[in-house]
């Protein structure tokens, strides 16, 4: 009878203890998120759009005047945007005033294509282990959804989790990376794909608003096909791991929510409209996800500082330009969203950041233009281009969107990268020894100050 | 000499065969353990009380022992408990009820039609057979701009549109419910064919001010399915973050649809489509499931996109002229068909009773080994669930499932009578539906609910709800002064 209990206790005993050890191993690698690889998208050659070429766009609009034209000319030339950007295809072939749903849907099937064939190519895993599909796409959505074409072309399983996500603006591609993280949490060693871009082509605007034609010209085409995966025993292969997601939504404020809406303008011509109040939204969304992200991130130390110093300034200052924040302390590389030169300024300047620093968003900027959602991904893989990301190394995205939000997240880098991805032709000319566009000289008449003109900073 | 009738006997004999058989299969369990459990009575009986009294003593109990037996078992039901997913409640839920004002009653929606296409009498007349035959009633609703002739399909008629259908229906959840916007979490909003930015999540949370916390979605272009998606997600989120409320607004805005051209697979949802929208109240937190009305048990997603028809089914295109209009394909029944088959077979071991079970797969093997003529075996839904909700997608859809799944009138009725009065609302269908059944105050505690909706892509989700506590007549719904008009029989031609 002993025999038999102490028999059994022996057996029962390695049982419980690796049962114990499997619990706490999935405990510790919890819903961890990798990225395995991701794939951003150069449009080719024939797409390449330079500001003679901007110029010559606008100047075809019947509705534009003088003015408005100089304005565009003005805010082009000193935007940062350099001169071997995207444009869409129908716009280059001049339609862009009478876009088709098939300019758009053809628009959007080159980028996906192109990346999700590199994507499974490069990574050997197949369409149809993919669990997750999120696919987003602000400005563009048809029935079938944009993730319904891609689950037809890769002919991907039944039983695939997918989402499409739409109207979210410049920072949807951090919405769609939260879903995959929440959804990894409930399911183990899933695969998981991100699809983010933006519509350009269907959404010219044909008329002369002032707050709305500044679209037509800052945005320029670009995508990224993100591969993500919880499966722990991909951990070596995996480049980068998320470490915290935060998401703002200023919403509830009803000047930042209309700062930047699409609508129809007098004449019931639709388009985009930005007001004025977009650089002070920005700040006041930024400030309030930093709030929440910098406990997450920071040392002690700096976090008491910058406890302090932000009370100390908050108190009843009429111009509060909030407190410096000095996460470099906790992160070691930045990419911001390219939203434009001031928000790059802006940004650098709240976080106290260099010039290195702001280097590959300053580039990202002049090299692919304002690629909306998946400017982030660019500003990533000129970091790895230019050998920055090292194991161990912390990076911080911050991107906004419309709404208005702010979306921060902090990935933490899995080994040495060394990649040159989608800037393998242009990194060795990069940095370029000025960023002064080329057609400053040219357009020089256009920097004489004009009294009753504002623009707006972008 | 006069027909013999067919031989009931056997039939009838094999009625009661099948019932013993489930019973058996059913409570196998119960089954087996009651002989287990006679014996060992039987056995300490024959011992007798003094034996098992010496037995108890001769054990030792040493304090240590105890304590670790004690520990482990503690550790073990944590460890269980902790484990398992949390529940999802419904606590509430409510629809949009349309204006009278935006009414189309067929005679308005033919006037209408004669007026804004004068050149195509071919067209009217096509829009008017499907009228006849679509199953609608005579007070579905169309939002205010496509009453205009021509109509306006601005971008702010679409918003004006969205505001008046979503707004309405969460500040009629807000009131049942008590809750504040301040306490939602998570917000899912889905609109297949409107999506404008900032999306319709960011107006949602601009007008309740919501905080700058909340996690908000906008899922667009996922067609009619799209509702059990955003339940899906909100869902799979609320596994995540514990105490959380979830409010998931589905609904699809007619007012940029309205397609002005004359191809006919593209004048189809002009008949159909009409305005609705409902407000649905997530809860994992625990001290809500005393008032909570349904837990979620299951929810199963089917994408049928890799095959090339199911893909091209609903297809939203230009027609030759370059209107835009979403085009419906001949083969949808079948489609619709194949896709629930799909989902079927992944719902059915979840909910079925053992003994469908066995059946399915017992003529399942009798047909690949023995003989593959045999007709399959549909198992029995009706055991695994008391009320259906089909999507009203169109008579034809209803009355296909109704053939595929073998259900009877009464159980298809919710979705009949939701598509005569309030027409196909797209992703909020299943949810008028529902509250048909509460209306008619047939759902009682312990019900199991089965939700089927199809959509573009193609897909086909379903979910199933358990009811958490038996609901009265509801004081406030859609149905509230019609309710008593209905059921009512729908000719197969209304003619007009």
């Amino acid at each position: 009878m002993e025999f038999l209990m102490i028999t059994a206790f022996f057996l029962a005993i390695p049982s419980i203890i690796s049962f114990l050890i499997k619990l706490i191993d999935q405990w510790r690698n919890h819903g961890n998120c990798y990225i395995l690889h991701y794939e951003c998208f150069k449009p080719s050659d024939d797409r390449k759009v330079n500001t003679e070429f901007s110029g010559n766009i606008i100047k075809k609009n019947k509705n534009l005047g003088i003015e408005e034209y100089r304005f565009l000319l003005r805010a082009m030339v000193s935007s940062g945007i350099g001169e071997e950007t995207y444009a869409p295809r129908n716009v280059i072939l001049g339609k862009e005033e009478s876009p088709t749903l098939l300019d758009g849907i053809y628009e959007m099937e080159e980028f996906f294509y192109d990346t999700l064939d590199k994507l499974f190519h490069r990574t050997g895993v197949s369409p149809s282990e993919i669990d997750i599909l999120v696919v987003n796409v602000s400005m563009f959505s048809p029935e079938p959804s944009l993730a319904a074409r891609i689950i037809n072309r890769y002919k991907m399983r039944e039983d695939i989790k997918v989402f499409n996500i739409s109207g979210m603006g410049c920072s949807a591609s951090l919405i769609s990376i939260d879903i995959v993280q929440n959804i990894f949490k409930s399911y183990k060693k899933a695969f998981a794909v991100v699809v983010t871009s933006e519509s350009i082509g269907p959404n010219w605007y044909s008329g002369n608003e002032k707050s709305m034609i500044l679209v037509n010209c800052l945005f320029r085409s670009g995508g990224c096909s993100i591969l993500l995966t919880n499966n722990p025993t991909l951990r070596n292969r995996a480049i980068f791991r998320l470490k915290c997601l935060v998401r703002t939504h200023l919403g509830a404020n009803d000047e930042a929510y209309e700062c930047a809406v699409q609508k129809e303008d007098g004449l019931g011509r639709p388009g985009f409209h930005l007001s004025k109040d977009l650089p002070r939204a920005a700040t006041k969304a930024f400030f309030e996800n930093l709030s929440v992200l910098a406990p997450k991130i920071l040392p002690l130390k700096d976090l008491v500082q910058y406890i302090v110093s932000g009370s100390g300034k908050g108190r009843g200052e009429k111009n509060r330009t909030g407190p410096t924040v000095k996460l470099k302390n906790g992160i070691d590389h930045f990419c911001l969203h390219t939203g434009g030169k001031a928000v790059i300024n802006g940004v650098g300047k709240s976080l106290g950041l260099t010039e290195y620093d702001l280097e590959p968003a300053r580039m990202t900027l002049h090299r692919f233009g304002n690629t909306s959602a998946s400017s982030l991904w660019y500003v990533l893989g000129y970091m790895e281009a230019k050998k920055r990301l090292r194991k161990g190394d912390k990076v911080l995205m911050i991107s906004f969107g419309a709404g208005f939000k702010c979306n921060s997240c902090v990935w933490e880098v899995m080994r040495d990268l060394e990649d040159e991805n989608v800037w393998r032709e242009s990194i060795s000319s990069y940095p370029p020894k000025n960023l002064v566009n080329p057609y400053m000289e040219k357009y020089g008449w256009l920097m004489e100050e004009d009294a009753h003109e504002t623009l707006p900073r972008v | 000499m006069p027909p013999t009738l067919p031989n009931f006997s056997n039939s009838v004999k094999l009625k009661y065969v099948k019932r013993g058989y489930q019973c058996l299969v059913n409570h196998l369990l119960t089954f087996l353990l009651i002989p287990l459990m006679a014996g060992i009575l039987l056995e300490v009986l024959r011992v007798g009380p003094e034996e098992i009294l010496n037995l108890w003593s001769s054990l030792q109990f040493d304090l240590v022992h105890v304590l670790c037996s004690v520990f482990l078992i503690v550790i073990i039901a944590t460890i269980y408990f902790m484990s398992r997913p949390r529940p999802i409640y419904l606590v509430d839920y409510s629809c949009f009820k349309p204006p009278y004002t935006c009414r189309v009653p067929f005679s308005t929606f033919m006037e209408h039609s004669k007026l804004i296409n004068k050149d195509n009498p071919k067209s009217i007349e096509f829009q008017m057979r499907i009228l006849e035959r679509s199953g609608l009633g005579e007070e579905t609703c169309l939002p205010p701009a496509i009453h205009y002739i021509p109509p306006t399909p601005t971008m702010e008629a679409a918003r004006t549109e969205a505001e008046l259908v979503i707004f309405s229906a969460i500040d009629n959840l807000f009131n049942k419910t008590g809750i504040k916007a301040k306490d939602i979490d998570i917000l899912v909003v889905n609109c297949s064919l409107f999506s404008p930015t900032p999306s319709l999540s960011a107006m949602v949370v601009n007008k309740y001010k919501m905080r700058s916390n909340v996690r908000s979605f906008n899922l667009s272009g996922m067609g009619c399915s799209a509702g059990l998606l955003s339940v899906d997600l909100a869902r799979d989120l609320l596994q995540v973050h514990p105490n959380s409320f979830a409010l998931v607004v589905s609904t699809e805005i007619i007012t940029p649809n309205y397609y002005r051209g004359n191809n006919r697979a593209m004048l189809l949802p002009n008949c159909l489509f009409r305005m609705g929208c409902a407000a649905i109240l997530l809860s994992n937190r625990r001290k809500d499931s005393w008032r909570a009305k349904y837990r979620l048990v299951h929810l199963v997603r089917t994408h049928k996109g890799a095959d090339d028809k199911a893909y091209r089914c609903v297809y939203e295109e230009e027609d030759p002229q370059g209107k835009v209009g979403i085009s419906l394909s001949k083969d949808l029944m079948a489609i619709a068909g194949e896709a629930l088959k799909s989902n079927i077979t992944t719902i059915g071991p979840l909910v079925l009773p053992a003994s469908e079970q066995l059946l399915f797969l017992f003529t399942l093997i009798g047909r690949k080994l023995l003989d593959p003529k045999r007709k399959p075996y549909i198992p029995d839904f009706k055991q695994a669930f008391d009320h259906f909700c089909i999507h009203a997608g169109g008579r034809a859809v209803i009355d296909e499932l109704q053939k595929n799944l073998q259900l009877s009138a009464e159980h298809v009725e919710a979705s009949r009578m939701a598509l005569h009065r309030f027409g196909n609302t797209s992703s909020s269908s299943l949810w008028y539906e529902l509250a048909y059944i509460e209306a008619k105050g047939r759902m009682k505690k312990g019900d199991r609910v089965w939700q089927i909706a199809f959509g573009s892509g193609f897909k086909c989700n379903s979910a199933v709800w358990k009811c958490n506590r038996t609901i009265k007549v509801p004081t406030d719904s859609p149905w509230l002064d019609c309710i008593d008009r209905y059921p009512v029989h729908i000719p197969e031609i209304v003619k007009l």
